[in-house]
């Protein structure tokens, strides 16, 4: 194929996949999709394969895959206006909480390719609101689990399984919403995937997903040419002491990862079904080989993951997996980072805060005595770069989803924010500083709740390297009167009235001997 | 000079531009546009023929440039205490999700700076800790002593009662504090801190340099004998007196793109056309715009420099595709065009200033859509030998003959901005066939036409007068002031009386500022509304009310309304679903009288205007095409593609299978 159209394609591509996720925040309904837009959106070939995807939210980089592979597993036949939908983390999804849309697009009667659309829940049932659970032995308690269904058959709604969906979930308005946008999502990009290869013909279409795939291919293998050959190795761990350890293995051209050794699957929920170490394992590879590396299949012919089933990083049934895709896959991000700094010194950054100190307060409102709900994630200090300070206060690697503005939070909830702030000193000190964690202080306002919190790097900071100090450990505390007493960074409490739950997060490793920076420039101050 | 003179200033990077009615018609002027801004107005202003002026409106860039040089004013940040960083937080995201290398920018006022008072109010409005009038009195103290120019104050929930707000700007005043004090609450009384925050910041490091620039201005026409009033481009598309412009100063970080939308509206409405996407292409990047009904899209709130500014602005999409805009190939070997350019320095390969890096001017020059060895709009004569030697090695790489690549920068140039106008258009629920696209600038109307037809629009207009768009606009814009406060209150409990106090509020206000820009009383238009949503939504849509006073009966009408807008630019509604009234706006609108356009009064002939014919690359190969003088052709003179058309400061394709025709005002009208 001629590389100009090669180029003009790929641009059409990626624009379609955009399109595509501003259909989805457009249309939906609940604030985390809308405002936090926690959701992706992505294009495949006929097979299967990963052509174009949305820069949306990192963590389901890897992962859209599996659910398409698992869809086309479950059903051998498509006919236009099927929707598969699905969300079970050990057949496609990552956690209960991300459903993900499979959809095939035709043009004159002939399968041209399937686009999907994951978005974050606000809530699929289980023990806890949110789905998240802290406490969770087993998946069962996680919430509902759904295996690849047709929800829709050439256009047909099936009323009875959205029905047992919507029976087993806390907000079922909302969910039914959020699922007619993501349906509207999957129709943008069927309309217009079936409008290109009406343009250019269905076998010029898929000569551009194999030359887009190659190309990609092409620009991985030399990223990864320019990697020292070698084997480098590097472990680290959770607060409880799970442990993630890899070898990384540099052969010409390829890479392969092997997991071995990790610490088997665990009955509290931070266990990752293997399209969650993909996405880690993917994210990291292209943030530090090649940042700007069209996601898609070919990218990945050059990387091997291996990772032993019943492990932390492929768990199986009946492991509860809610935090896999929040805590361990950060972890799991650091690992690699640490190991590729072997490989390319002066090219990876210090260790980031390690996690999104996840925070839900649920309660009674005592205004209205209505339940309610609310989920958040923190930001903290980002690992200090080759050359430059770490930034504060920030979400870094495999989230970025936006904070809940103060005003907007105490409009919503019956909960006041006494503090956001920067933690002045939690930046790893170094030649150059690693970014400062975050406090952030919410008091409950005259009623009692109940206080999740799923977070990790409290134990031990996030690293530094070459000779940078390690970050400030998070640390977590319940203020009644005026006293603080710590809480447990994976657990729930019940906090009462008046009561202030005050979370501090990690600040990032710093880098190069503090020694050696510049006197008058602080390292504890910003 | 007749009297009445109407007098637009556009000050843009490269050329300060000047438009004013002389005998009922419009002259137009360039001049270089200086470092101190103000030397090329008062230069441009010298070669202008004398005469009684009766109103100056000015399009500046001195409020972006400040930001984007880091050129504001030293300024002290006050908040709540607890809160001091939030301008550093942000939304706690990052720009890019894989760079690493990745920076935010740096908070407009540095930690020590951020100084904060104890204090608080509930999400109600009502006092939870009292302010701390000793500590403010420190603060102000410290402030004082700091050398600081430009005070900004954001208190948490000041948007339901600015009383702590406006009780810290006495204390300071009271001791001793005499740079200008910034409330949150007067800029911007809407929920939300960081964006409140970020917004409040900004007019307070801008407001500063905005007025000096201002007072010298005015200053200079003072001494020149010019007492006409001085009007100043915002970014709402509006223009505003300088005393308002300083006060809301970033409110005129778009003021270039609003005056070419207005341009661009202006000569589309004359043209017939009230539905446009507009195109502005110039050496590094490419700007698009949407109008609908002769209604620029404003966005509520947009980034400027990467730091949020929401204030309502002209919804400009910016892309990096431009004339300068190299053409690489990446590490797999793709062909990319952008967004890095080569600039006006060393500029493209072809103008032989050094410049080695294949541009999109070059390769139009390779296939011939630009003159060779013939000086172009002022420009030495482009090199077709340079442009050739700097695309040689990515045909060579890409296996392609020379036009091919060259083709295919242009291609993929387009590809960007065809991106962008879906952006524009599509994903926010317009359909683009339904417009016509408005191409201007530099380069744009070498590309609207092909544009054009990859977007199913069936119209491109080449604009007349397309070099001095923006300060077309000017001289044709209103005055524009608008006002927001934030309630957050579910659609059923609002009070009547309330809206109607403040909007009552805001009139006298408005009413006020119009009547000292003496806009007379016949003239003054005021547009109300709301903004809404369903509980729980984080998103707000505007639904206009109407210009009475407002009862109990217009809360169903309005409901339905904001029912029927949900449904039409999302797809659904949901009636029964509570909604929540979450700001009250009000537009006012001080109507200025547009000046005519000068209509074409010379004759001529197509053949007339033939300059040459020259073979030019449509994609489809070489075909040999008449070239003609824009300046030469006749009203109601009809062409047929392929053609090109050569201006003094654009060149117009017309590509095989299109005709183009000239309407009474010169503008080029081309059916693809």
């Amino acid at each position: 194929m001629d590389p100009i159209t090669l180029a003009v394609v790929g641009n059409a591509l990626a624009g379609i996949a955009e399109e595509m996720s501003a259909a989805l925040i457009r249309t939906a309904y609940s604030p985390n999709i809308k405002e936090r837009r926690d959701r992706s959106s992505a294009l495949f070939t006929p097979e299967g394969d990963l052509v174009a995807q949305a820069e949306n939210i990192p963590v389901h980089l890897g992962a859209m895959p599996f659910s398409v592979r698992a869809a086309l597993a479950a059903f051998p036949e498509w006919r236009p206006g099927d929707i598969a939908v699905l969300n079970a983390p050990f057949r496609g999804g990552a956690h209960l909480p991300d459903i993900t849309f499979v959809a095939p697009a035709f043009n004159e009667g002939a399968l041209i390719g399937f686009v999907a659309v994951r978005a974050h829940h606000a809530d699929v049932g289980g023990m806890t609101p949110g789905s998240l659970p802290a406490r969770a032995t087993e998946i069962y308690q996680e919430g509902l689990r759904i295996p690849p269904v047709k929800l829709w058959r050439e256009g047909e709604l099936d009323e009875d399984i959205l029905g047992l969906i919507l029976a087993n979930v806390r907000t079922p308005w909302e969910r039914e919403g959020d699922l007619r946008a993501q349906r509207a999502a999957v129709e943008t990009g069927i309309r217009r995937l079936a409008a290109l290869a009406g343009k250019l013909g269905a076998e010029a279409l898929f000569a551009a997903f194999r030359e887009l795939m190659d190309h990609a291919e092409r620009r991985m293998r030399a990223a990864i040419r320019a990697v020292p050959g070698g084997t480098y190795g590097f472990e680290d761990s959770l607060d409880e002491g799970v442990t993630v350890r890899l070898e990384l293995e540099v052969r010409g051209e390829e890479i392969v990862l092997d997991f071995a050794g990790s610490s088997p699957q665990v009955d509290f929920p931070v266990n990752a079904p293997l399209s969650v170490t993909a996405s880690a394992t993917y994210f990291a590879l292209k943030a530090v080989l090649d940042p700007e590396l069209p996601p898609n299949a070919g990218a990945w012919r050059p990387v091997r993951i291996v990772a032993p089933e019943g492990t932390v990083v492929n768990a199986g049934p009946p492991a509860p997996v809610g935090g896999g895709n929040l805590e361990l896959s950060q972890r799991i991000v650091d690992v690699v980072l640490g190991a590729l700094a072997q490989a390319l010194p002066g090219r990876v950054p210090a260790a980031s805060q390690g996690t999104m100190n996840n925070l839900t307060i649920g309660g009674i409102d005592p205004e209205t005595g209505e339940p309610y709900t609310f989920y958040e994630t923190i930001g903290g200090g980002m690992g200090a770069r080759p050359g430059k300070d770490g930034i504060d206060g920030i979400h870094t690697h495999m989230t970025n989803t936006l904070n809940t503005p103060v005003e907007a939070l105490e409009l919503a909830y019956p909960l006041r924010v006494e503090r956001y702030e920067l933690r002045e000193g939690s930046g790893g000190r170094g030649r150059y500083r690693g970014g400062m964690g975050i406090r952030r202080d919410i008091r409950v306002l005259g009623h009692r709740a109940v206080v999740s919190l799923l977070a990790d790097r409290r134990a031990r900071g996030p690293w530094g390297l070459e000779g940078g100090e390690p970050g400030a450990p998070g640390e977590d505390f319940l203020i009644i009167d005026g006293k603080e007493k710590r809480i447990p960074s994976k657990g729930t409490v019940e906090v009462r009235p008046d009561g202030v739950i005050s979370i501090h997060t990690p600040g990032g490793g710093g880098y190069g001997p503090p020694r050696s920076r510049p006197a008058g420039d602080s390292n504890v101050k910003m | 000079m007749s009297p009445e003179v109407l007098l637009g200033v556009d000050i843009g990077g490269t050329f300060t531009d000047f438009v004013w009615t002389e005998d009922g018609a419009l002259r137009a002027l360039k001049v270089p546009t200086t470092p101190a801004q103000e030397e090329g107005f008062l230069a441009g202003l010298a070669r202008l023929p004398a005469g009684e002026i009766e109103r100056i409106v000015h399009g500046t860039t001195v409020a972006t440039n400040a930001l984007l040089e880091g050129k504001w004013a030293r300024t002290a940040l006050i908040t709540t205490a607890g809160f001091r960083d939030v301008l550093a937080i942000g939304r706690q995201n990052r720009p890019s999700l894989y760079d690493l290398t990745c920076d935010r920018p740096a908070p407009m006022v540095p930690r020590e700076w951020r100084l904060e008072a104890p204090e608080r109010l509930d999400s109600r409005g009502r006092v939870v800790r009292p302010l701390d009038e000793g500590a403010v009195r420190e603060i102000a103290r410290r402030i004082a002593r700091g050398g600081i120019e430009s005070v900004a104050v954001v208190l948490l929930f000041s948007f339901l009662n600015p009383a702590h707000e406006r009780r810290v700007r006495e204390i300071l005043v009271e001791e001793g504090v005499q740079v200008p004090i910034t409330l949150s609450s007067e800029i911007l009384p809407e929920f939300r801190e960081f964006e409140r925050t970020s917004t409040t910041v900004m007019t307070a490091a801008l407001r500063p340099v905005v007025e000096r620039y201002l007072l010298r201005l005015s200053q200079a026409l003072l001494s020149r004998g010019i007492s006409a009033p001085l009007l100043v481009m915002q970014s709402n598309g509006g223009v505003a007196g300088t005393a308002e412009a300083a006060r809301r100063a970033a409110s005129l970080l778009l003021s270039g793109p609003a005056g070419g939308a207005i341009g661009a509206k202006r000569v589309g409405a004359v043209a017939g056309f009230a539905n446009l996407i507009t195109l502005d292409m110039g050496g590094t990047s490419a700007d698009v715009a949407l109008i609908e009904d002769g209604e620029i899209a404003l966005t509520p709130e947009r980034e400027v420099a990467g730091r949020p500014v929401r204030l309502p602005m002209v919804d400009v999409h910016t892309v990096g595709a431009g004339g300068g805009s190299i053409a690489w190939l990446d590490p797999g070997g793709g062909l990319r065009v952008g967004p890095r350019s080569a600039g006006s320095r060393p500029g493209p390969a072809c103008c032989g200033r050094g410049g080695t890096e294949p541009t999109v001017t070059d390769a139009h020059l390779l296939l011939g859509h630009l003159p060779r060895e013939r000086p172009l709009g002022g420009l030495p004569p482009l090199s077709v030998e340079l442009a050739a030697e700097a695309i040689r090695g990515i045909a060579g790489a890409l296996g392609l003959p020379l036009e091919r690549a060259a083709w295919g920068i242009l291609e993929v140039a387009e590809a960007t901005m065809e991106r962008a106008i879906r952006v524009i258009s599509v994903e926010r629920g317009h359909d683009p066939r339904e417009f016509v696209l408005v191409a201007f600038g530099g380069a744009g109307p070498l590309h609207g036409a092909s544009l054009a037809r990859k977007l199913g629009i069936p119209r491109v207009l080449i604009p007349a007068c397309a070099g001095v768009l923006s300060a077309l606009g000017l001289v044709s814009a209103d005055l524009v002031h608008t006002y927001v406060r934030s309630l957050v209150v579910p659609l059923t409990d609002v009070s009547p009386e309330r809206v109607n106090d403040l909007l009552a509020a805001f009139r006298r206000e408005a009413e006020g500022i119009l009547k000292a820009e003496g806009v007379p009383e016949g003239a003054r238009k005021y547009r109300p509304a709301v903004d809404l949503r369903y509980r729980g939504q984080a998103y707000e849509l505007s639904v206009p009310l109407p210009d009475r006073p407002f009862s109990a009966e217009d809360l169903a009408e309005l409901e339905s309304g904001f029912h029927r807008e949900h449904e039409r630019l999302y797809g659904y509604a949901v009636p029964g679903e509570p909604v929540e009234l979450v700001n009250l706006r009000l537009t006012a609108i001080g109507e200025a009288e547009a000046p005519a356009l000068p209509r074409l009064r010379r004759g001529g002939s197509v053949e007339g205007a033939l300059i040459e014919r020259r073979p030019v690359y449509f994609g489809e190969g070489w075909r040999e095409t008449p070239v003609y003088a824009r300046e030469k052709l006749p009203p109601g003179a009809e062409l047929r593609g392929p053609a090109v058309v050569e201006g003094r400061e654009s060149t117009c394709l017309v590509p095989p299978g299109a005709r183009a025709s000239v309407d009474a005002y010169g503008n080029l009208i081309l059916e693809v």
